[in-house]
């Protein structure tokens, strides 16, 4: 009976938990759902698409798609290799005191309001390094929010592999490049790609920081270079959704979320069937 | 003092222990000398864990190690190997101290095997397991002989010939245990150290890995850290007595466990055969 009690009192305590997000999930799917038609994706042309001009160039949402996964994908280019040396370092070198100290300092900045980062990369890179609003400033700022999160997971796959195996190898004489190259990449590339995708996944949510670093509403359809600024679909959202009054304006906004949590859902997918397949090794 | 002399006139690996028996060893040849351990001391989170420890190896034989579990018998074989880096005191090998060796440690643990208690094998097929010790130029080279004469060494040959391809996964724990003495022996070490090498294995490949140890011993030192004291009779050579980081007691191995001189030695062969702890009055 008390088993009973208990059962029926964590499925109420469960219950919001998933029924929450599937109500969103939901809701966002019944008001983004009719606005995905071709003139949205910017496969209609101009003429067909002339009422919806205002909203959306002749592309569509491509520029903005392209955005939001240029800057992530740049973001975790320049964090994967950083926290692949962070986490080694860790591995290799750092001594009992240096690890728990790491482990705390990266716990800490994994905890830091991405805000925050936005603000100091608007203070160093657009104004002191005068990058101007750009797709590098927002993705170096979105490199040091994921930083954390990356080196964290990167340092529990390198955890993970047995230490005897590590052992047998360095008792055969084989160097630290040899046993990072020979034993551990084979046994932790799985999770580091995990890793990899739910840093981009955690890219694709943040919005604050690259509203002041990265991106624009309008006047940009394709960056030029590192230092042209971007249209991203989080703030394209976040504008739309700011401004808006008409109701063909909220109905875009909710398509291009739709999108995005598309985009978002897709990379956690990846890295769960990654981890999956990791944990079964 | 005699079973010193008995082991030299074996040609079997010799140990010190004080500075009498350091200078009955003086008498051995200075080139028979592959390995010599001069007070060697190791703490660990405050606790001695090896304290002034001395020993020598001489070009070939097998010396057994044995001792309570936390003997400090392990760090022994790390140390020598170079795992262990933080000890004071002298270790030489082959007349080169250890911590100046030259090309640095990894090569230091080339030219010292060890080979762990559980048997490690990495994901990969059998030959390459053989093989994964050796980089570069020299594994880009037609290795199959090589393979073979590992695999013959360590009494695996015969049962993995035509699987050479497979897995070494999916040996058996005697096989594996077998696999990494031959991919030991690939990288040709000039000492072999094994950590309680058949612990966990049926008689049938404790057996075949014994014979392996015996037929290797009669070209290079290996030292064998075993519970098992029938092993030690076994394997004969000579035998060495640990406890508390402290090298007790040392002899010809049926001399050593038939009349063991120290009373921690008894002790422990007394507790090793009844299976219970000694009576604290003995």
């Amino acid at each position: 009976m008390a088993n009973r009690v208990n059962k029926i009192v964590l499925c109420l305590l469960a219950l919001p938990a998933l029924l929450v997000p599937l109500l969103c999930l939901s809701y966002l799917l019944m008001r983004g759902l009719p606005g995905l038609d071709s003139s949205f994706f910017g496969l209609s042309t101009l003429e067909q698409n002339r009422d919806g001009a205002s909203l959306s160039n002749q592309h569509g949402i491509v520029p903005q798609i392209v955005g939001s996964v240029l800057l992530s994908a740049l973001a975790c280019s320049i964090a994967m290799p950083l926290a692949l040396g962070l986490s080694l370092f860790h591995q290799l070198y750092a001594g009992r005191h240096s690890r728990s100290f790491m482990a705390h300092i990266l716990t800490t900045f994994q905890s830091i309001p991405p805000l925050v980062y936005g603000l100091c990369g608007l203070v160093v890179f657009v104004h002191l390094l005068k990058w101007g609003i750009s797709l590098a400033a927002g993705a170096i700022v979105l490199a040091m929010i994921v930083l954390p999160v990356l080196t964290l997971n990167t340092i529990h796959a390198l955890e993970r592999i047995p230490l005897a195996l590590t052992e047998s190898a360095r008792s055969l004489g084989m160097s630290a490049g040899q046993i990072i190259w020979h034993v551990w990449r084979p046994k932790a590339w799985r999770s580091l790609l995990t890793g990899l995708f739910l840093a981009l996944a955690r890219t694709l949510s943040e919005t604050a920081p690259i509203l002041f670093t990265a991106t624009v509403f309008s006047g940009v359809i394709w960056p030029d270079s590192l230092l042209s600024p971007v249209t991203s679909l989080q703030t394209h959202i976040f504008y739309l959704a700011q401004e808006a009054v008409d109701e063909r304006i909220l109905a875009h906004a909710w398509s291009s979320a739709l999108i995005l949590v598309t985009l978002v859902i897709m990379f956690s997918v990846i890295a769960h069937f990654l981890n999956r397949h990791s944990a079964k090794q | 003092m005699n079973t010193i002399h008995n082991s030299a006139q074996a040609a079997t690996s010799i140990t010190s222990l004080s500075e009498k028996t350091d200078s009955q060893s003086e008498l051995l040849p200075a080139q028979n000398i592959r390995v010599q351990v001069n007070k060697l001391s190791l703490k660990r989170s405050g606790r001695l864990i090896l304290n002034k420890l001395n020993l020598r190896l001489l070009d070939c034989g097998i010396t057994s190690i044995i001792g309570p579990s936390g003997a400090g018998k392990t760090s022994l074989l790390r140390c020598v190997n170079g795992l262990d880096k933080d000890w004071k005191g002298d270790i030489t090998i082959d007349g080169i101290a250890s911590k100046r060796w030259p090309k640095g440690e990894d090569a230091l643990r080339q030219h010292i095997g060890l080979i762990g208690q559980k048997p490690t094998v990495f994901p990969c097929s059998i030959a390459n397991n053989v093989m994964f010790g050796i980089r570069g130029k020299l594994r880009k080279k037609d290795n199959s002989e090589l393979i073979e004469h590992c695999l013959k060494q360590a009494a695996l040959w015969d049962e993995v010939c035509d699987r050479l391809d497979h897995n070494a996964q999916t040996l058996s724990l005697g096989q594996q245990q077998r696999l990494c003495i031959a991919r030991a022996l690939a990288v040709k070490p000039a000492v072999l150290l094994l950590d309680e090498p058949t612990a966990s294995l049926d008689p049938r490949s404790k057996n075949k890995i014994e014979a392996s140890l015996q037929s290797l011993s009669k070209t290079m030192p290996i030292v064998v850290v075993t519970h098992d004291l029938e092993q030690v009779r076994r394997l004969g050579g000579h035998t060495l007595f640990m406890c508390d980081g402290i090298l007790i007691e040392q002899a010809n191995s049926a001399t050593l466990l038939d009349t063991p001189q120290r009373v921690e030695t008894r002790e422990f062969f007394q507790w090793s055969s009844c299976d219970c702890p000694p009576e604290e009055n003995e």
